[in-house]
């Protein structure tokens, strides 16, 4: 078996407001990423998806802390590294980031070119300017971009031009893994297309090696990704591939959140759109057992004491439930 | 909106402010009670007392005595006349004269002045010593030598028949007279000013004349940018224009320049304080109006203000209920800003002498320009600026704190 | 360049607007309230003459001397004429020297102060908001209050604190003037010496006062762009942190250049003050003694001459700013 990019184990962080409250944002959450592969994170607003992208990183600070857990890209442990060392090597290098609002994620007064500059000397300070230039203008053109972008400010670009330029420079290290929060749904639909289409070249042209995308939007997902997982409450609560998480989620969650949206190929589903009832649970104080009992139709007493163990079926899996996936299977089709 | 206040109170920025303020405000209302009369009263004839307690020599004649043998009252008496430039000096004559500089200590009074008397003749001529220096010297042994004296004082008083000093009392070195039981005793904790007037029943007047300014000038420019802002703001249109045009001029012309000519013009009988707290009222709203527009012009887009539009309410019923309570903490916070200017504005006007008319109120601002006047920061007479310095400094402190304590409340980013 | 003609029109615009109000107002103002600044000079001429006639005589030579007989637009025209060629009459108080002597005199011992104090105390000052805002915990904790207690000082108080303990305690400094009453100007090493012990109260008296000011907007403008979203983007791609305090440091001080050429008026009002403290041969000192001796004619060109300089520095700092500041040339290809 070939060593996953990225392997994490365990992952618990937290959030400490300013009353010294500390909010479980991130819940011992374990994943594997294969080189080559795509991960989709789903999950309602304030599940604690976004969270999570920063708590991949291995690089904390206020509010965000550390708890538990080890992060491992390519065979190395992170976790352990003091955070100057973590941002030398790691930041940008090897695990690079797409922010949720690229709107804003370039530094307004700065030229791209010189943005670029900075990133590669955090890294790589040998390299001369003429080289950098060189490679960000190569870069670019390959992603479709003009290479006039990099001698422009930010304030000077158009928000599709903007997105896809935060990607093109996030990535300018060829990382190994990408993790993007919610990179397009700031975006009307045709640069949303062109967002998409660039993530599929980056990994075509491997010029990254695996990714995470993370968004709200599960259509988005199924095209883009390989696997999904859906997380609720800080917790991972099933996971599988696309397709199986798309048209056969048996977690009561997931089987809520997928009915909740519009597929857009109309006729490959045709399931009555439902909310789901009820808001996500505080994070400050988490409720004992399982953490969607209070909005599970299915849920029992003995779902409100005891945590859920993870049950594991068919190729890869996983789901956090009491119930058997027959059960599960049952109680889905008296729908 | 309790919740609001509680938050408020919970900043520790805004209590700490409020409780200087808070401070302020009591001294001002409970000093008047404890100590009636009118500030402006010039009740010393010198000017610049120092602080202190004064005891009334002529009362204290009358008062019955009593007797005590304290063993330091020499030393005391010695050391009051004996300054640290004396001691300077008694060193460089005993130098001079060829003591050895390791025999003198400066601290220890008795060994120095043993040396003194032991050495000092004013006969003695030493070498290249001016004549002045000499009579210092002189003065200087003479000043001591009384401080030594045991003799008597003997009090009389003239008897006009016989036209003679009769004896009314003698006073010995160890007499002594209870504080209490002088008829006339006055505390001035700030010393008195260049006109003798009590600098701290003066400071707690002026404190309030000024805060009074702060809040008519503070209330007026408040409100006419409020109204500016809101008009340019709300209403738009060729309003905007106008009310920018007047705003831009205005934001660039400094308003110490228009303060000061307006208040020249206006010369120095017209001005009371009132006045000068119209005047700048009327000269510092150009902010206020600026922010308030900003705002308005964010609010005016929201669905609560199209939805009473689309209503039909009223332009003025618009404005009082969908727009004012959004703007509310934004105008609460110009407000105090605008009264700690205006405080400062009314100092430095009074520093260059266009403050209110000088006979009426004390302010802050004209305490200054009197102890600059009679130049009481070369003279060493720090009692009468430094207390009004920190007066002034504390409220604008206070209001500042008060300001970025609320500041930290309504704008979240700010937080710690 | 060419994307800057239009703003650089629009500001031009400004300032000649800016520069006719400024104007009008001077005229104006003194003309329009209830006061009347030739009864006051006559009054001060006229004491001790108790004959009515007399006192009428003296006024209306004063009056045919303004000219304030004359209509109101002809004051205007000649008011402006005079004005452009530098005439601004004769001072009353140090008759029969020109106004214009006088500001002449003045002028460069304020600029000279000013302009270098301001520049300083607002670097100074926005690099310690800037690491207050970074550093936060104990440092920004004892700072902030420190500048904010700094900033709510009047100018002519921190004159005073500054003259008293080190011209007066410890007598390293001298108390007051531009330099040695025992001098005259000259281009000699002694005058030199002696102008610039004379400098350092009231400079650093003006620096530590913008110190204050700046440091306290430039914390709350630096939080804001600390928690800008690039700031993190910036972290997550392994930038360190000095660069991204250089990046904030940037950003922030874009909007103290505009404060700072809004407030120019204010912190120069408040400079003027405090020459008065130190008795320095500036135009601080020429408005005291115009308004202290009722010398008009010295007080309202001095006013316009302060309005003139402000104006104009408010303006280069605009134009400097525009180049200094991407958003500006972007916006004018909208």
């Amino acid at each position: 078996m070939t060593t996953p990019m990225l392997e994490v184990k365990g992952l618990s962080t937290k959030y400490v407001t300013r009353f010294k409250e500390n909010v479980y944002a991130v819940d011992n959450v374990s994943l594997s990423l294969e080189e080559g592969q795509s991960l989709g994170i789903a999950g309602e607003s304030g599940c604690g998806k976004s969270t999570l992208a920063l708590s991949l990183m291995g690089y904390y600070f206020p509010p965000l802390h550390y708890m538990k857990g080890d992060i491992i890209v390519d065979g190395k442990n992170i976790s352990g590294l003091a955070p100057d060392e973590v941002r030398r090597s790691i930041l940008g290098n090897e695990i690079a980031y797409i922010p949720q609002s690229a709107m804003n994620a370039l530094n307004p007064t700065q030229k791209i070119i010189n943005f670029i500059e900075d990133v590669i000397h955090a890294h790589n300070p040998d390299m001369s300017k003429m080289e950098i230039y060189q490679l960000a203008a190569e870069r670019f053109e390959t992603l479709g971009l003009s290479a006039d972008v990099l001698k422009m400010h930010s304030v000077e670009l158009s928000g599709g031009m903007k997105q896809r330029t935060v990607i093109a420079v996030s990535t300018i290290l060829s990382p190994k893994v990408l993790i993007a929060d919610e990179p397009s749904s700031a975006l009307d639909v045709t640069s949303q297309k062109m967002v998409i289409k660039m993530f599929r070249e980056l990994m075509d042209k491997g010029f990254i090696k695996s990714m995470i995308f993370i968004t709200h939007e599960l259509p988005l997902l199924y095209n883009v990704t390989d696997r999904i997982m859906v997380m609720y409450a800080g917790r991972i609560v099933e996971s599988g591939t696309a397709e199986e998480m798309v048209f056969d989620p048996v977690h009561p969650y997931s089987k809520g959140l997928m009915n909740s949206i519009i597929v857009p190929e109309s006729g490959v589903r045709d399931n009555k759109l439902t909310a789901i009832p009820g808001t996500p649970p505080n994070l400050k104080k988490p409720p004992s057992g399982c953490r969607f009992a209070a909005r599970c139709r299915l849920a029992t007493d003995e779902c409100r004491k005891s945590e859920p163990k993870v049950q594991h079926f068919g190729s890869n899996r996983n789901y956090r439930c009491r119930l058997t996936e027959a059960q599960l299977r049952e109680e889905h089709s008296n729908d | 909106m309790t919740n609001t206040i509680k938050q408020i109170f919970h900043s520790p920025k805004f209590v700490v402010g409020f409780c200087i303020m808070a401070f302020i405000l009591l001294s001002m209302i409970i000093y008047p009670l404890v100590n009636p009369g009118n500030p402006l009263e010039m009740i010393g004839l010198g000017s610049f007392q120092k602080p202190g307690t004064y005891v009334s020599l002529y009362d204290s004649i009358d008062s019955s005595s009593t007797i005590f043998k304290l063993p330091d009252a020499e030393n005391n008496r010695i050391s009051q006349k004996l300054k640290d430039e004396d001691r300077i000096a008694i060193m460089n004559w005993l130098i001079d004269y060829g003591v050895s500089e390791s025999d003198i200590n400066l601290s220890d009074t008795n060994s120095l002045l043993d040396l003194w008397w032991k050495n000092y003749d004013s006969s003695i001529l030493v070498e290249g010593m001016t004549k002045a220096k000499r009579n210092y010297y002189m003065r200087l042994n003479k000043s001591l030598e009384s401080a030594k004296r045991t003799e008597e004082y003997v009090v009389s008083h003239t008897d006009k028949e016989l036209n003679e000093l009769e004896t009314v009392r003698t006073i010995e070195n160890t007499d002594y007279v209870n504080i209490q039981d002088v008829a006339n005793v006055k505390r001035l904790p700030l010393g008195t000013d260049n006109f003798g007037r009590d600098v701290l029943k003066e400071l707690v007047s002026a404190c309030g004349t000024s805060l009074r300014i702060g809040l008519i000038a503070g209330a007026i420019a408040t409100l006419i940018g409020l109204t500016f802002g809101l008009l340019a703001g709300y209403v738009g249109g060729i309003v905007d224009d106008i009310i920018m045009f007047i705003t831009n001029i205005f934001t660039v012309i400094p308003s110490f320049v228009l303060l000061l000519l307006i208040s020249y013009s206006i010369g120095q009988d017209q001005r009371g304080a009132s006045t000068i707290a119209l005047v700048i009222g009327f000269t510092s709203w150009v902010w206020t109006a600026r922010a308030v527009r900003a705002q308005v012009i964010s609010l005016r887009k929201r669905d609560h203000v199209n939805l009473s539009k689309l209503s039909g309410h009223s332009l003025i019923r618009i404005i009082i209920t969908d727009i004012l309570p959004y703007i509310a903490s934004y105008v609460v916070m110009a407000f105090i800003l605008q009264i700690s200017t205006a405080i400062l504005a009314e100092a430095q006007l009074s520093m260059l002498g266009l403050g209110p008319k000088t006979t009426e109120v004390p302010t802050l601002g004209l305490m200054m320009n009197w102890s600059m006047l009679y130049a009481a920061h070369l003279n060493g007479s720090w009692w009468a600026y430094f207390p009004v310095l920190l007066t002034i400094a504390l409220i604008s402190f206070s209001l500042n704190l008060m300001n970025t304590g609320l500041d930290q409340v309504f704008n979240p980013t700010l937080r710690d | 360049m060419k994307g800057y003609r239009k703003y650089f029109g629009k500001k031009i615009i400004w300032l000649i607007i800016t520069f006719i109000a400024a104007v009008l107002l001077n005229f104006i103002l003194p003309r329009l309230l209830p006061g009347d600044p030739v009864a006051v000079i006559t009054a001060r001429t006229a004491q001790g003459v108790s004959e009515a006639s007399a006192v009428k005589q003296i006024y209306e030579d004063y009056a045919s001397k303004f000219g304030i007989n004359k209509p109101m637009h002809v004051q205007f025209f000649s008011y402006c004429k005079n004005a452009l060629k530098g005439d601004f009459g004769l001072s009353f108080s140090q008759y029969p020297r020109p106004v214009s002597d006088i500001i002449h005199d003045a002028i460069w011992w304020t600029i000279c102060l000013q302009f270098p104090a301001i520049v300083i105390g607002w670097f100074i000052g926005n690099f310690l908001g800037v690491l207050a805002a970074y550093i936060r915990k104990g440092f920004d904790k004892i700072l902030m209050p420190i500048f904010l207690f700094f900033s709510s000082i009047p100018a002519f108080g921190m004159a005073i604190i500054l003259l008293v303990i080190f011209g007066i305690h410890f007598k390293i400094a001298p108390t007051s003037g531009g330099y040695g009453f025992d001098l005259i100007p000259s281009f000699s090493f002694k005058f030199i010496g002696s102008v610039i012990s004379h400098y350092h109260l009231p400079f650093w008296s003006i620096v530590l006062i913008s110190i204050g000011a700046q440091a306290v907007g430039m914390r709350s403008m630096s939080i804001y762009e600390l928690n800008a979203d690039y700031v993190k983007y910036s972290r997550f791609m392994g930038i360190c942190d000095r660069k991204i305090v250089g990046y904030v440091f940037r950003n922030a001080m874009l909007p103290q250049i505009t404060g700072l050429a809004l407030s120019v008026g204010t912190m120069v009002g408040g400079a003027l003050v405090s020459e008065i403290v130190f008795s320095y041969p500036g135009l601080g000192t020429v408005i005291y003694q115009a308004v202290t001796m009722s010398d008009y004619p010295l007080l309202s060109a001095t006013t316009l001459i302060i309005t003139i300089m402000v104006l104009i520095v408010s303006f280069g700092i605009d134009i400097i700013y525009a180049f200094i500041d991407p958003r500006i040339k972007a916006a004018q290809f909208d």
